[in-house]
């Protein structure tokens, strides 16, 4: 017998090859065993499917969620993510830095986010998955504490007016009472301030990832790792109530390419949801939109673009305690305490002129000295010795038109709807943007919260949903 | 019966050899002019059959199935083909050959004497329809439902050929016509018993029987849409007709060995339509509903009194009409949304409002409204199974409420309410299209005035 098998070997090479070959095959015939006679295409998304979400971070995640929980007979849609990256090493969710507030002067806005800490709060009767352990996303409800000058303590009066109305709890606090509550805070400057009393502080945005992701997957929607590269789409003339031409279009197909490959798979689909964050903009291109003489409702762009933000961690042994808010100065600069042994995060907004190149997430820590260092310093004396442990940047799926977001559907392509463009507040928006875009697709109008000054149309109409001193 | 068939079997060579334009438009005038050609045979005299020749004959119960298999040829010619629109010449071609092939094994099948050739014929027919699901279906499960589709009928018809060569040495022939009048009547031994269940399995897990169902779902969600008219409205009729030919020679012995079926059918009735109720996918609740109703008719076939057969006979000819134009409804909203879920193409009267009253038709006709035959046939099968044994009107009753509730969801989920924002754009109906449900609607619509001619 050895004889055979080395001479098999000179002469015809593989016989033992062939052999576990056949048995392999064997193996895989008999129940139980995956044979496909065609190619196998277990790693490409399935070929159609009711709804595509293109982008996984939270907001894709929310409406997945929302789908799956709003829909009225159990299991009716069929839900596919794509998300090209997941590791998710350059999503604006998971390098965010976790705040949320309720101190918008946008009603809706504080609507959102009231529903959104709602949910974060009972988040374990949300996103129960049977036999996982519960999620502790670690909110630390510290409050937020906005800083005003002379010029706009008028303008946060009214703010806080409107949040009272809408039932967010704010209080406002002269210079006297900020040195009572807050003795680290260097009031020099300050004319008012509002302080955040309750459900407003920060938490951990990737449990709230995880925590998503393990629900949806649950409930049964498909994830699929590749790119967006193609819309097919069927248009059709019809005419307007007023009698103009328009050009309605719906895609119908979705091309995935796989990463790392050039495979891609077309996914047949009714419904696309736009929910890629930064990269918003290059996907609704793709989609057509924008493709027209500038200033028609078809040569309207969706505004949303990469903007690149740093954040610096610092460890300042002599810093505030335990109480501190998430503090947001006049200037622009922020911190907020970053764990127990004094260690706080913290930055600055750029203005127009300094963007940084939005190319790489490379952080710049001159922009640390130059302009973060010295109104927290001034703001917080306690911080003029400090060290700077570590820095990050992400991007700002940042909406050049009134930076508040986009949500609902397109006019002219009627089948893509959007979910993105919240520059900077979408992570603590996302579960109720979810739900309002979930309800926009299932029933065709807003049930809960009332977003319809947040449709694409603004854009058009040039109505901006501005907001008054915004991060 | 040459006359139909040598035109049929000449329309594959007029396929091929058409112009690329002209294929659609010769073929489905083609097979139309065919279907007309079939339809005298529906004038039948008295209660004898038109003996035609040694291998074809029809009677008043394989006459109008018949015309209903000859008329869906350019039904399904018509619905078909906007999908294969995109494909190569040689493959929309090919297509249309599997189309015809099918239609010439189902004539051959329905007006054969000898009960092997019925055989040959029936086994025969699910090559072709294999080949449909499998090459033109939709998604990547089609190759499952392909597999669950020959596997089942397979298996269940293998025993068949076993009994009818048996029958063929006992009593010397299987002639249908000669078998009528030498039929002896069998005794309760445990190989005849074992003949009775080798001779029905086979049209059981045709027609299908509520525990044999699990092939029809998913050949008919993943089927295209010629696919899916030809196996609700023919395919399935095969198993009753066949059962209705082959009880002849089973007497008296089904009068013990139906009662597992009975019961199986009578509550797979009921929990089929109760399925239904819970259907998110359009294609599927309309499968489910097949089902439904076929379990009517195997209940009809094995009560065996006349009034049950006349009413087995009508509620299949109403029944592959009424099934085979909701698929049609179906895969003209497929077409438009690209997605087969109810819930998210809402409201469909206020922008297709011609097509709403199709479906709203067809839904009337579906719940058995008098005066279409639908009704006649399950007014005929209720009658029979009550005189069969009283309790059974209770599961009937329930079967037609049920029937009722589940058709009007579906047409109050897909055309009424407001519609949804992502299907502002469709395309408006097209000629095609209402011309197909004319033309599903117009012979159901007749029948109702002259149901003789179904009723066997």
């Amino acid at each position: 017998a050895h004889d055979v098998k080395t001479v098999g070997r000179l002469g015809g090479g593989d016989r033992d090859g062939k052999m576990s070959e056949i048995k392999k095959k064997i193996q895989s015939i008999l129940p139980g065993g995956d044979w496909n006679p065609l190619y196998d295409t277990s790693h490409l998304p399935p070929e159609s499917s009711d709804v595509v979400i293109v982008g996984g971070g939270v907001l894709g995640l929310s409406v997945a969620y929302w789908l799956k929980k709003l829909e009225k007979p159990r299991g009716a849609i069929r839900v596919l993510v794509v998300e090209r990256d997941h590791t998710y090493s350059r999503a604006s969710t998971v390098l965010s830095v976790g705040g949320i507030r309720q101190q918008f002067s946008v009603p809706e806005n504080v609507q959102l986010s009231l529903f959104s800490i709602d949910f974060l709060r009972n988040i374990n009767e949300y996103l129960a998955v049977a036999d996982d352990p519960p999620l502790d996303i670690q909110f630390n409800p510290s409050g937020y504490l906005l800083l005003a000058s002379e010029k706009g303590a008028a303008i946060m009066e009214n703010n806080v007016k409107v949040q009272r109305q809408e039932g967010a709890k704010v209080c406002l606090m002269s210079p006297e009472q900020l040195r009572n509550k807050f003795p680290w805070i260097n009031t020099e400057g300050v004319a008012l301030a509002s302080y955040g009393m309750e459900h407003e502080g920060w938490f951990d945005p990737w449990c709230l990832l995880q925590g998503l992701r393990r629900k949806v997957q649950s409930m049964g929607v498909l994830f699929c790792r590749g790119e967006v590269t193609r819309f097919m789409s069927s248009s059709n003339l019809m005419k307007t109530a007023s009698g103009e031409e328009v050009n309605l279009k719906r895609i119908h197909e979705v091309h995935v390419k796989i990463d790392q490959s050039l495979e891609y798979q077309p996914v047949e689909c009714a419904i696309v949801i736009n929910a890629a964050g930064a990269w918003s903009g290059q996907v609704a291109e793709l989609a057509g939109i924008g493709k027209g003489p500038p200033g028609t409702l078809q040569g309207t762009k969706l505004p949303v673009e990469l903007r690149k933000r740093y954040v610096y961690l610092w460890h300042c042994p002599q810093g505030p305690g335990l109480e501190t808010p998430f503090v947001i100065d006049p200037s622009g600069t922020y911190f907020r305490r970053e764990g127990l042994g004094h260690n706080y995060l913290g930055g600055c907004s750029p203005t127009e002129e300094e963007e940084p190149d939005p190319g790489n997430l490379e952080v710049d820590h001159d922009f640390f000295q130059d302009r973060v260092w010295p109104p927290l310093a001034q703001r917080v004396p306690a911080f003029e010795t400090l060290k700077v442990r570590s820095a990050w940047a992400g991007y700002y799926d940042y909406n050049t038109f009134d930076q508040n977001g986009v949500v609902g559907p397109h006019p002219l392509v009627i089948n893509m709807y959007f979910a993105t463009g919240f520059s900077g507040h979408g992570l603590q928006q996302a579960p109720a943007v979810g739900r309002a875009v979930a309800e926009m697709v299932l029933e065709g109008h807003f049930q809960t919260i009332n977003l319809s000054s947040f449709l694409f149309s603004r854009f058009y109409s040039g109505e901006k949903v501005q907001e008054h001193n915004i991060i | 019966m040459l006359k139909i068939i040598i035109p049929t079997a000449m329309l594959m060579p007029m396929t091929w050899l058409s112009k690329p334009n002209m294929i659609w438009i010769n073929s489905t005038t083609y097979s139309l002019l065919i279907s007309l050609i079939s339809l005298p045979y529906l004038n039948q005299l008295g209660d004898n059959s038109l003996n035609l020749s040694l291998l074809f004959f029809s009677d008043s119960l394989s006459a109008p199935l018949l015309v209903l298999t000859t008329w869906l040829l350019p039904l399904m010619l018509m619905a078909s083909q906007s999908h294969l629109s995109k494909e190569t010449l040689a493959r929309k071609k090919l297509y249309i050959t599997m189309l015809i092939i099918l239609q010439l094994l189902l004539i051959m099948t329905f007006t054969a004497t000898e009960l092997i050739m019925f055989y040959i014929l029936f086994e025969a027919t699910l090559i072709p329809t294999l080949i449909i699901i499998t090459r033109w279906g939709n998604q990547t499960e089609r190759l499952n439902a392909g597999l669950y589709f020959l596997f089942y009928t397979l298996m269940g018809s293998l025993p068949l050929l076993v009994a009818l060569l048996y029958i063929q040495n006992t009593t010397g022939t299987l002639n249908f016509l000669i078998i009528q009048y030498w039929a002896k009547p069998i005794s309760a031994t445990w190989s005849n018993i074992f003949l009775w269940l080798a001779c029905m399995m086979a049209f059981m897990v045709k027609m299908p029987l509520y525990g044999l169902h699990l092939w029809l779902p998913k050949a008919h969600v993943e089927a295209p849409i010629a696919g899916s008219m030809v196996l609700a409205a023919v395919l399935l009729k095969l198993g009753g007709y066949g059962m209705m030919r082959i009880t002849i020679l089973l007497n008296p012995m089904t009068n013990q060995m139906a009662y597992p079926f009975m019961m199986l059918s009578l509550w797979g009735m009921v929990m089929t339509s109760s399925i239904c109720l819970r259907q998110t996918d359009l294609k599927s609740l309309i499968a489910y509903s097949s089902v439904s109703h076929m379990a009517l008719v195997i209940v009809a076939v094995l009560i065996q009194t006349p009034w049950s057969y006349m009413g087995a006979t009508a509620l299949m000819i109403a029944h592959g009409l009424t099934s085979s134009m909701l698929f049609c409804l179906a895969n003209s909203n497929y077409e438009r949304v690209h997605s087969r879920t109810m819930i998210l193409a809402r409201g469909l009267q206020t922008i297709l409002p011609l097509m709403a009253a199709w479906w709203l038709l067809v839904s009337l006709a579906n719940l058995a409204l008098p005066p279409t035959i639908n009704l006649i046939g399950e007014l005929f099968v209720v009658m029979a199974s009550f005189s069969w044994s009283n309790m059974t009107i209770v599961l009937m009753g329930t079967n037609i409420i049920i029937t009722a509730l589940y058709t009007l969801y579906m047409l109050t989920t897909t055309q009424r309410g407001k519609y949804t924002h992502h299907i502002k754009n469709i395309n408006p109906s097209f000629t095609r299209e209402n011309a197909l449900m004319a033309l599903h609607l117009l012979p159901l619509l007749l029948l109702s005035l002259n149901p003789k001619i179904v009723l066997g």
